[in-house]
């Protein structure tokens, strides 16, 4: 019997970096969890990334064409397969668009219980999980109790420190299973990326972001030089996402990312409970905002009032004058 | 065609948790001004994916369907004032709770009672519970092929239908045979606005109510963890306004003070 299987998800051939937070609770539960770490991996061309998660635990590999697009249907067949061959006590995944759905398809479909976004969790004495999360876009913490496993887990991004990759010196091969789903009711085509200019927000130390208050896509341009003058990246509200002005990939928020940087800065964001989720536990937060009201001042650890068309030009100005 | 939207009844997620009432004792979070409730905005975006599908299939047949504990009649009517043809409310006292097993079983019956959907549309999540989880249990329920995250719907000859979902970074295109459930995101737009004429209609459409019991729902055993405790997180910090003479000095001085307490490294350390 396996104890704790830890999906990995692998994007583009390479490990999504959210796995090592997974390993992190994994070890926490593993104290009280017989059974063990192992590992599935699935995907198209996924040796690399197994390669990566050795050291960790037994590696679980599916790898099959049909897995190559990040399609959900399968990608969660393939996970429900493995916990059939498997049967762990408990599954962690991560909370991207793709390991959620999975998560969520394993849980309904297993009837175990989904102990989701999770930024505490713990084992009880009789045998339950008992974790906190954010409800209501983060205005709420719920404290939530699971009885008698088997759980799905997904851990909130940025809530769990990540571990160290294993030194590999104990990985064995990994165990590799055929595919064999049942009849897949929905099919997918192959999708388009979008590159993102520059680093991505998760990866970036300074994230400055825009909303609402930018009127438009221009203003992106001004924000853009600022953050490479920073080595930073650009983020942005769901406002300006819906609006068209920038791509998804750049939404901050309860359904955007969750970060983390070291710096963010937000122009023109009002700081709507569903925004700040995804970026509260930012080291410094900065705001530019011409209503002195504004939620965003509730957060920041500085503010300017006023008008980011006056403000931050002269801020990129006053920056680059240093790098000159 | 017939297009089942389903919709739920939410406190408004804009309402400032300083003024959220904590049940603690019912695990229920209330809005503690007389705030009104809204419907769950990506439910409505699901709506406005149903009102478009008509706009290029003329024999599309819109019926919305809520569960829940009780209901703003205003509220839930804003759906036949855009165009739904049919408001079905399904309530029981059960239906206020945070276990998405419950309201997915009561969709479920709801949609069978009526015959059956070709489409099921929800939105990708509730902004009360933020679980996500209903679309999934429904569609589970009813057996429909799922899709999620949609941006767009269409239908292709009233056989297929066609989505365009999204992604971290960038997007792809699904497709399941109909009958079958999709999610949409807020990416696919707002709910359109009524017209005069039709906000006046709507307020002589009834919606038709279903009670729980007359369903037949069999209770659904608990999946799911439950809530033992509510509260409102503390998030303040304490905020050092940068005082300036006018904006572009403000701006000077925001980066001075950023450079000085190290919080900007220039040169880019990324
Ligand atoms: C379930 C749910 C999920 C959500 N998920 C997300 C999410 O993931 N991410 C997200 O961001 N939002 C999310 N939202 C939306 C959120 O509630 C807010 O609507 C959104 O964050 C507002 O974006 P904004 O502050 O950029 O825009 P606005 O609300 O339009 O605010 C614009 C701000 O700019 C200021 N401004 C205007 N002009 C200027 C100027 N010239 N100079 C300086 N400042 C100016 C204004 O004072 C205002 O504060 C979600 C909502 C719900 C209900």
């Amino acid at each position: 019997m396996t104890g704790i299987l830890i999906v990995a998800e692998v994007d583009a051939g390479e490990l999504r970096p959210e796995f090592w937070e997974l390993v992190t609770v994994a070890r926490a539960m593993s104290a009280t969890l017989s059974g063990g770490i192992s590992i599935a991996v699935i995907g198209a061309k996924v040796d690399a990334a197994a390669r990566q998660t050795a050291g960790i635990g037994e590696v679980h590999v599916i790898e099959d064409d049909r897995l190559a697009d990040p399609w959900p249907e399968a990608h969660a067949a393939a996970l429900i397969q493995l916990s059939g061959e498997l049967a762990p006590q408990m599954v962690i995944a991560p909370r991207t668009i793709l390991g959620a759905e999975m998560a969520a398809r394993l849980a309904v479909r297993c009837r175990w219980q989904l102990v989701q976004d999770v930024t505490q969790i713990e084992a009880t004495a009789d045998g339950g999980l008992q974790g906190v999360r954010p409800v209501s876009g983060g205005a709420v913490a719920a404290t939530i109790r699971a009885g008698a496993g088997p759980w799905v887990v997904v851990p909130r991004p940025r809530a769990f420190a990540p571990a160290e990759a294993g030194t590999g010196a104990e990985s064995i091969a990994p165990l590799r299973h055929s595919f064999a789903p049942p009849a897949l009711a929905t099919a997918c085509e192959t999708p388009k990326r979008i590159a993102v200019e520059g680093i991505s927000i998760d990866r970036a130390k300074t994230v400055i972001a825009g909303g609402g208050g930018l009127c438009g896509p221009e203003p992106f341009t001004l924000l853009r030089e600022i953050a490479d003058l920073v080595g930073g990246a650009v983020g942005a509200s769901r406002v300006a996402v819906d609006s068209g002005w920038v791509q998804s990939a750049l939404q901050v928020g309860l359904t955007g990312k969750t970060i983390a940087p070291d710096l963010y800065i937000a122009v023109g964001i009002s700081g709507a409970i569903q925004h700040l989720i995804g970026c509260s536990s930012s080291q410094v937060i900065v705001a530019v905002n011409n209503d002195a009201s504004a939620p965003i001042f509730g957060v920041a650890n500085y503010g300017v009032v006023g008008d980011w068309k006056e403000v931050m030009p002269a801020f990129r100005d006053a920056l680059a004058g240093r790098t000159a | 065609m017939r297009v089942v939207v389903c919709l739920k009844q939410v406190i408004d997620p804009l309402t400032p948790a300083s003024t959220l009432a904590l049940d603690r004792n019912e695990k229920k979070i209330r809005a503690g001004v007389t705030a009104p409730p809204v419907i769950n905005g990506f439910d409505e975006q699901g709506l406005e994916a149903a009102l478009r599908l008509r706009e290029t299939n003329k024999d599309i047949e819109i019926i919305c369907l809520a569960a829940g504990e009780r209901f703003s009649n205003d509220v839930m009517k804003r759906s036949l004032a855009v165009g739904a043809d049919q408001l079905i409310l399904v309530q029981d006292p059960s239906l206020d709770t945070w276990d998405p097993y419950p309201i997915a079983a009561a969709l479920a019956a709801a949609i069978r009672q009526i015959g059956g959907a070709d489409l099921v549309i929800c939105g990708r999540q509730g902004s009360d519970w933020d679980n996500a989880l209903t679309p999934y249990i429904l569609a589970d329920l009813v057996e429909l092929p799922l899709l999620t995250l949609a941006k767009s719907v269409t239908v292709a000859d009233g056989k297929r239908v066609e989505i365009e979902r999204v992604l971290a970074d960038g997007s792809m295109r699904m497709n399941a045979q109909l009958p079958a459930l999709v999610t949409v995101t807020s990416e696919l737009g707002a709910l359109r606005m009524p017209t005069v004429s039709a906000r006046l209609a709507a307020t002589r459409k009834q919606p038709r109510q279903f009670a729980l019991a007359e369903l037949g729902t069999a209770v659904v055993p608990g999946h799911a963890p439950e809530v033992v405790d509510l509260a409102i997180p503390v998030t303040g910090r304490s905020c050092t306004f940068i005082d300036a003479a006018d904006g572009p000095s403000a701006g000077v001085r925001l980066a001075e003070t950023l450079l000085q307490a190290g919080a900007i490294r220039l040169g880019g350390e990324r």
